[in-house]
């Protein structure tokens, strides 16, 4: 201490006795030093109290994780044979002594529950839903979904969605047409998943885009879920919005669903050739003889793309109504025309090979060679 | 009592199959990451390994290697967790020597029963 008594009786006099007598630059430095040294003395304990502040938080959500994953733990680990009810009564009293009202135990609570949802199936899974919906987690999420920021509605959407909370269908809706595309997508996967009722009725009001690869997620959860009850999907066939009619081409063509032959051949006049290909291409796997005329009332106007699967799905029909037709686009200009109607030809039940065949001997020997390569069984069409 | 050893680096995982398989009335040994499993699998013998494919420092698939590759321990049946269930994943895993391939989410009890039913082929 001796040692720094100088220095402090030295800083000291500088501030009070001998400052006046210095010029006003100096003076002036004086302050700042002053000022600098106070600021990171301010700063250090600053830093001080946050540290010990974060580490007793984090102690605090160490002991309570333990003691929650310890709860979980055992709570999953029930046989599907066990009484879910008796359950419930069990582990409901324990979980509702935590003290959720502090924050960071209720978030540790609806993470591990998610998480613990995520990982299991069957049993586990269904005790979590029954106690999120009980201990009223599910009221957090809702809080979440009518946020203002975007972000935190999703998180809320997910939430309702990984534990199935039917109830919240009615405040998700109205997000499934917002202009926002992630919320957009996020609000109608969990829709479906939500409202077992009525799960698609988000395609009554869809105005915005459903972008590609959200077409391909909802593909996704509407083909793999089997709880889902599946409409007919050709009463959104004539939605506005050309992104719900792709969407439920998809699914018709996935589904099989003969009923909405008559629908799909209306397409064939549709506006956007993305669609019209759709159209023809189920036309073609359904092998919906009905739709021949029509496809071949189109043809001329078509681009090439489109009259290239008129030709495949005149093939897979294959009624044998069109064989002079197909037979006389051999002369076409273009490869692909030639190369289609030919594999349409072939495709004929039992004539199609002779008919090539036939073609072969009257044909030039550009046409020739294209035979050949169709007549060749190891190359695919 | 049969010895299995889990390997899983989330811990709530962990913990869950730790208490399931304990139910069921194993010895229970784990491991929270890929280093750790890799060294009890060296020094320990078990009668049969769940492990996860994706953890830190070493890998399920690299554990599985390394049991199957071992004259004495090949016989240890091993059991592949996956998040993931990409066919190249479980077609290298197979063909590594895996006896079987479970996709979270997965059903607790199913996966008690195809353990018991692996442990009961390695006793006889």
């Amino acid at each position: 201490m001796s040692f720094f008594n100088p220095a402090f009786t030295y800083i000291r006099e500088i501030f009070t006795e001998r400052l006046p007598y210095f010029p006003a630059n100096i003076r002036a430095c004086l302050f700042i030093i002053l000022f600098c040294v106070v600021a990171i003395v301010e700063l250090y304990i600053y830093i001080a109290l946050r540290r010990i502040n974060q580490y007793k938080k984090k102690s605090q959500e160490k002991k309570w994780k333990a003691h929650i994953h310890n709860m979980l733990a055992n709570l999953v680990i029930y046989d599907e044979s066990d009484d879910t009810d008796e359950i419930i009564e069990h582990f409901f009293p324990r979980l509702q002594k935590l003290p959720l009202h502090i924050p960071i135990v209720k978030k540790i609570l609806i993470t591990e529950i998610l998480t613990y949802h995520k990982n299991f199936i069957g049993k586990p899974a269904e005790l979590l839903s029954l106690l999120y919906v009980k201990l009223h987690l599910d009221q957090r999420s809702r809080e979440k979904v009518k946020n203002k920021n975007w972000e935190v509605k999703i998180e809320g959407i997910r939430e309702a969605n990984e534990m199935e909370v039917g109830e919240m269908a009615d405040d998700i809706i109205k997000y499934t047409d917002d202009e926002n595309a992630l919320l957009r997508m996020e609000a109608q996967a969990a829709y479906i998943k939500l409202s077992p009722k009525d799960p698609f009725r988000f395609l009554d009001r869809a105005q915005e885009r459903i972008l590609d690869w959200h077409q391909l997620v909802l593909f996704e959860i509407i083909t793999k879920d089997k709880k889902l009850q599946i409409p007919s999907f050709s009463k959104w066939l004539r939605s506005s919005n050309d992104t719900v009619v792709m969407l439920c081409l998809k699914l018709i063509d996935h589904f099989m669903q003969f009923d909405a032959a008559e629908e799909v051949e209306r397409l064939l006049k549709h506006h956007n050739t993305k669609i019209v290909k759709k159209a023809i291409e189920i036309i073609g796997k359904l092998e919906l003889e009905s739709a021949e005329k029509h496809m071949f009332e189109v043809y001329f106007d078509q681009p090439l793309e489109i009259k290239t699967e008129i030709l495949n799905a005149i093939g897979r029909i294959s009624s044998g109504r069109y064989s002079d037709f197909l037979s006389s686009r051999i002369y076409s200009d273009n490869y692909k025309i030639k190369r289609e109607a030919l594999y349409a030809i072939k495709r004929s039940a039992d004539l199609g090979e002779a008919k090539l065949r036939e073609i072969y001997r009257q044909t030039s020997l550009e046409n020739q060679a294209i035979i050949n390569h169709v007549l060749d069984s190891r190359i695919k069409s | 009592m049969s010895k299995i050893l889990i390997a899983e680096d989330e811990v709530l995982m962990l913990k869950a199959l730790e208490f399931k398989l304990k139910k069921d009335g194993y010895q229970i040994d784990v491991a929270a990451d890929g280093r750790q499993a890799m060294e009890k699998v060296k020094s320990n013998t078990y009668d049969l390994i769940l492990t996860d494919i994706m953890m830190p420092f070493v890998g399920g698939m690299e554990i599985l290697s390394y049991i199957k590759n071992d004259p004495v321990k090949k016989i240890t049946p091993v059991i592949l967790l996956s998040a993931v269930g990409l066919e190249n994943i479980v077609l290298e895993g197979f063909a590594l020597g895996a006896e079987d391939f479970v996709y979270k989410p997965f059903n607790l009890n199913e996966l008690s029963v195809r353990i018991k039913r692996y442990i009961k082929q390695n006793v006889f």
